[in-house]
């Protein structure tokens, strides 16, 4: 259904003549091998590519339905499935990774003349049966907006093209990330970090952002747009806080620290670590799955600190700003996406860079990669 | 609250909320629209004062920002304004030739 057609072919053929970037194969059949080390990335124009990263190339490229944007994808825990935030926010997409067909599609809009999106926020339950989204709903009237209550919409992963919520909550404002944990509460990222009961929406703060109380520290700030599936089965979203010097609390002699909010969704263990100085700007950061004591971060450089004492271990300078990092399951090979159509390979113990993979199409924006074994 | 300081009339409505208890009438413009309420700095300068914290080259955070209407003073708000802003220019640091300049009557 969605499979690159033989127009798109020629078109991509012609392209790259005067670009760099490869042509689209018409590989949307290949089936993913069992065992083997997938990542998941997309990109404009419409794009959702399975690059293997034993070989780091493009294995495979599927079409992506209407707009792109954001093109966030995650994937199923059943790794058979990614599912694509896009259309401009507005839709969900469940694309079979086999076979590159869509297998789901939810509008978040409820209503005639509603528009509703959702900001990255949306996450897949650990045993994915269900998938959980927040919706912000806006009714466009001709002269005005009349702003809606933000809601938690739960879908079942199986239905289909034209899903419908089966179940739908009051959710807080400013509502971004959210991943699903082992024991089936949903952690979601707002003005605090919720944990959320999915059966009847009652939510708990689980960790204080705009409430929280940390002696000896002023308000933190948070911007981070990525869901990141680790590993490690962490949550990790990055903080900046001004840390006082004294009790006087003055903001003129605050060191401002960069910090990590990490809940571990397999044992539900929160963290709240400082690991740098704010001496440059970071958008995401991980710990290493080889090597947990250190801490990865990147924006306009790559860099490697020690947790413990928050001292700069290396740092790599870049072509150009990556958004986002990921580790491969062994730890050995750290990868730079987002931004443009390179992905860029790291080596985690020297930062050096190792390889990059050109993606045929166009940027990826604020998309997420996801590292896999299938 | 304590140490951050109200410099326009939306942040002081916004503190006379807090005071009255009523925060959570406020609703952020990407509540409406998508578009951020951010004062951060972030096109022109950086954090630090400076322009070394800004992505580099600035197409690198082009589509980063026109897609969810991050930077809507700045940038093309692809989410609601103008969602075909950069059709036929899938890459921008070679299609940013395509990309136009934008006014209200383009919508």
């Amino acid at each position: 259904m969605f499979k690159k057609n033989n127009k798109m072919l020629v078109a991509g053929a012609v392209m790259t003549a005067v670009m760099t970037a490869p042509a689209l194969a018409d590989n949307a059949g290949r089936v993913l091998q069992s065992g083997q080390e997938y990542m998941v990335v997309t990109n404009y124009p419409n794009n959702l590519h399975v690059i293997d990263v034993a070989t780091d190339e493009v294995y495979k490229s599927c079409d992506l339905p209407d707009q792109f944007g954001p093109g966030t994808a995650i994937v199923s825990p059943d790794k058979s499935r990614a599912y694509v935030l896009s259309n401009r926010y507005t839709t969900l997409y469940g694309i079979e990774l086999d076979s590159c067909d869509m297998s789901f599609r939810a509008v978040l809009a409820q209503a005639p003349g509603e528009l509703a999106r959702s900001m990255y926020s949306f996450a897949v339950s650990a045993d994915g049966k269900e998938l959980y989204t927040v919706a912000n709903p806006s009714q466009k009237n001709l002269d005005h907006y009349v702003v809606g209550d933000p809601r938690l919409q739960v879908y079942s992963t199986d239905a289909g093209l034209d899903a419908k919520p089966i179940r739908m909550f009051p959710a807080p404002r400013q509502s971004y990330l959210m991943q699903a944990a082992d024991d089936g509460s949903l952690y979601l990222a707002a003005d605090n970090i919720y944990r959320i009961d999915v059966q009847t929406g009652e939510r708990e703060v689980a960790i204080g952002v705009r409430d929280w109380e940390r002696k000896g520290y002023g308000q933190p700030d948070v911007l981070y747009l990525w869901p990141k599936q680790q590993v490690s089965r962490d949550f990790t979203i990055l903080y900046a806080a001004p840390k006082f010097t004294d009790e006087t609390e003055d903001m003129d002699t605050a060191e401002f620290m960069f910090g990590f909010y990490n809940i571990n969704l397999e044992t539900g263990e929160m963290e709240t670590q400082d690991f740098a100085p704010v001496t440059e700007v970071y958008f995401t950061g991980a710990r290493s799955p080889k090597d947990p004591s250190a801490m990865y971060a990147v924006l306009n450089r790559l860099t490697k600190y020690d947790i413990a004492t928050q001292k700069l271990l290396a740092s790599q300078e870049l072509d150009h700003t990556y958004y986002v990092l990921a580790f491969n399951h062994a730890g050995d090979k750290l990868y730079l996406a987002g931004t443009f159509n390179d992905i860029g390979i790291h080596d985690p113990e020297t930062l050096n860079k190792i390889g990059s993979i050109t993606l045929p199409g166009g940027d990826m924006s604020t998309t997420t990669p996801q590292i896999f074994i299938r | 609250m304590k140490h951050l300081k109200a410099i326009n009339n939306k942040a002081r409505t916004l503190e006379q909320a807090v005071a009255q208890d009523r925060v959570e009438e406020v609703l952020a413009m990407n509540a409406t629209v998508g578009c951020t309420s951010t004062v951060d700095p972030g096109w022109e300068t950086d954090v630090f004062g400076g322009v070394t914290g800004l992505c580099q080259p600035m197409e690198a955070d082009l589509y980063g920002c026109a897609d969810p209407c991050w930077w809507p003073a700045q940038v093309p708000d692809l989410m609601s304004t103008h969602p075909d802003w950069n059709k036929g220019a899938a890459d921008s640091s070679m299609d940013w030739r395509k990309l136009d300049t934008v006014f209200p009557t383009d919508k």
